[in-house]
């Protein structure tokens, strides 16, 4: 890999980490969360998601499926599937959270 | 996927596993405290290559962290024949030789705990946790394989009520209970545990009640063993004339109340603070404020209640004019046009402050004497269900009649303005911003309205129950009959039944 390129990828994601342990350090990554599975049910994710799961079993058969099958089939449609508008209040209440705790 | 785990668990749980597991919980995967939240923040990174955010696992045999995504806590399990992972995000317990998540009933019940534990401390407070069944509820369950299912369109929870000879006024009250949803969760899953001695037990018989109605018989129910107890307990309702229904549900509700009191020896020795199903659903607070007019001095009191009672236009208290504040009923979705009165008027009026004249002074703390004042009432706390009654029959000295003033209601009603956190945000100046009212949670929908056709002398109770979210029955004694939304709201209504639209835990 470029050099150039591996430095600027490795700041990014000290960076990542820092926001990370600063983010649970004050409590803020749980409340996001909460606020996260809010909205997911909300906007009827959750259910469209369940729904694939069960697919995903049915398919795979019941005493053969592992977590791993589902991890694998279902998250490639639970990232697509995140409303916009739903990223966009996340960021923004991440945005406040840096702006807030400037110190980083 | 046993609930027993599997068998590689019991190799694992070593003397002292249960503490090593808690520890782990509450350090790395569910940190309540500040001390816990800074700990994992540091050290939750992968030990091979410095990760954090690729499904952390941390071994349950030594203290080490790895990224599962990158099968790097997999070598580790290989390498180190160390089976047991659990993952530092949702708390599940991964076996290596199993290739899957395993769930062992004793480390799930470790992993709850320490869960609700750091809810607890974050300030959380309890949250939603979907209903497992006990050994003696499975046990019930299999017992008993026939099942229901409930579709938008099946008819259970309908059931006539034979009239034994003016007995509408007990079958009203009967249907609108017996569609109260809380009241009817509480009934089906059996939680009235008896201990009164003898067969008189009216919670009982209200249970029982319930069994038939939900029973899926579809022949009109004969309550003759509700009346004979109604009768032994309520003497005054005993009889064969026609009774008030509102009577009757004050009647029926103290008699639940009291019998449910009975079963537990500790709730009766504090009789203000009950915590029985009826109190849970239908007692609210009823706040009065007494203001002297001399020094402002206010004095308040709390009292319970178990519905509203409204009075009407057309009674001999005269209802018009009311306090300032017309916009209340824009709120509330109802028309103010023709000078009809809506719910919210008689609300409006019911909470409005009250001149005390000259001639019913009150004694004031504040200047020691007798002084002329204001009165005014405000709900202090909600019920789950909140019952208005319109006042409807008059019993004056001079006559006794029935006032059948058109009263509109609402399908959705919002308590807001009529509390007494609202009031004191007008007095303290906050202006009521019309957006806050409905970010409240004071929201009510209506599920059953009693009505009284016919004359004080002879008159007729029916009741509007609602089912499925958004259809209407009409329950005339032993007939139910479809009905429509419009029917329902243009009825004249005598005892109308809201229910909380949002419930919280205490």
């Amino acid at each position: 890999m470029d050099h150039t390129v591996s430095k600027i990828m490795s700041k990014d994601y000290q960076m990542k980490a820092a926001i990370n342990q600063k983010l649970i350090e004050m409590g803020e990554r749980e409340r996001l969360k909460e606020l996260l599975r809010a909205k997911l049910v909300e906007s009827g994710w959750k259910d469209q998601l369940k729904a694939h799961c069960k697919d995903v079993i049915r398919e795979k058969g019941l005493e053969h499926v592992t977590v791993e099958d589902l991890v694998t089939e279902v998250t490639p449609k639970g990232r697509a599937l995140v409303p916009d508008s739903v990223k966009k209040e996340l960021l923004q209440r991440i945005r406040a959270f840096l702006a807030q705790h400037a110190a980083l | 996927m046993s609930p027993a785990g599997c068998p590689h668990v019991g190799g694992w749980k070593a003397d002292g596993w249960r503490q090593n597991l808690r520890l782990i919980y509450r350090c790395f995967v569910w940190s309540g405290s500040a001390e816990t939240r800074t700990r994992k923040a540091k050290s939750c990174v992968c030990h091979a290559c410095g990760a954090h955010l690729s499904r952390l696992h941390s071994c349950l045999s030594c203290v080490f962290f790895a990224c599962f995504a990158k099968k790097h806590i997999h070598e580790h399990a290989r390498s180190k024949r160390h089976h047991l992972a659990v993952d530092l995000l949702y708390g599940g317990i991964y076996c290596f030789l199993c290739q899957d998540y395993v769930y062992d009933k004793e480390m799930e019940q470790i992993a709850k705990e320490e869960q609700k534990k750091a809810w607890k401390m974050q300030g959380v407070g309890e949250k939603f946790s979907s209903w497992e069944p006990s050994k003696r509820e499975v046990e019930l369950l299999r017992h008993n394989p026939k099942r229901r299912r409930i579709t938008t369109n099946c008819t259970i929870g309908l059931r006539g009520l034979i009239n034994l000879g003016n007995t509408c006024f007990m079958n009203c009250i009967v249907q609108a209970l017996t569609h109260t949803p809380l009241l009817r969760d509480f009934f089906l899953s059996d939680r009235h545990k008896c201990e009164m001695a003898s067969s008189s037990c009216l919670v009982c018989e209200m249970s029982q009640l319930f069994q038939e109605f939900y029973s899926g018989r579809r022949s009109p129910h004969v309550p003759f063993r509700l009346l004979h107890l109604v009768w032994t307990h309520a003497r005054h309702l005993a009889g064969y004339e026609q009774q008030d229904a509102h009577e009757f549900l004050i009647a029926a509700l103290d008699v639940l109340h009291r019998h449910c009191r009975d079963d537990d020896g500790k709730r009766t020795s504090n009789p203000n603070h009950c915590t029985c199903i009826i109190d849970q659903i239908f007692t609210g607070g009823l706040q009065s404020d007494v203001t002297c007019q001399v020094c402002h001095g206010v004095s308040t009191t709390i009292d319970p209640f178990w519905d509203i009672s409204l009075d009407l236009p057309g009674s001999s208290t005269p209802f018009w004019p009311l306090s300032p504040g017309g916009e209340v009923s824009v709120l509330n979705g109802e028309g103010h046009g023709g000078g009809a009165t809506t719910l919210t008027d008689c609300l409006r009026r019911f909470t409005r402050p009250e001149h005390l004249g000259s001639s019913a002074k009150i004694k004031c703390s504040g200047c020691h004497s007798y002084q002329e004042s204001t009165k005014q009432l405000t709900m202090k706390k909600l019920p789950v269900v909140a019952c208005f009654h319109l006042k409807r029959f008059e019993h004056s000295a001079k006559l006794r009649r029935k006032i059948s003033t058109y009263v509109s209601f609402p399908l959705e009603l919002d308590m807001t303005p009529f509390m007494a956190s609202s009031k004191e945000k007008r007095m303290n100046g906050q202006h009521q911003q019309s957006a806050d009212a409905f970010c409240s949670d004071n929201r009510y929908s209506l599920f059953a309205v009693v009505n009284h056709q016919g004359t004080l002398e002879s008159g007729h109770y029916t009741t509007f129950i609602r089912q499925h979210k958004d259809q209407w029955f009409k329950c005339d004694d032993a007939v139910i009959t479809k009905a429509s939304l419009k029917e329902v709201l243009d009825s004249e209504g005598y005892l109308l039944f809201y229910h909380k639209q949002l419930l919280e835990y205490e």
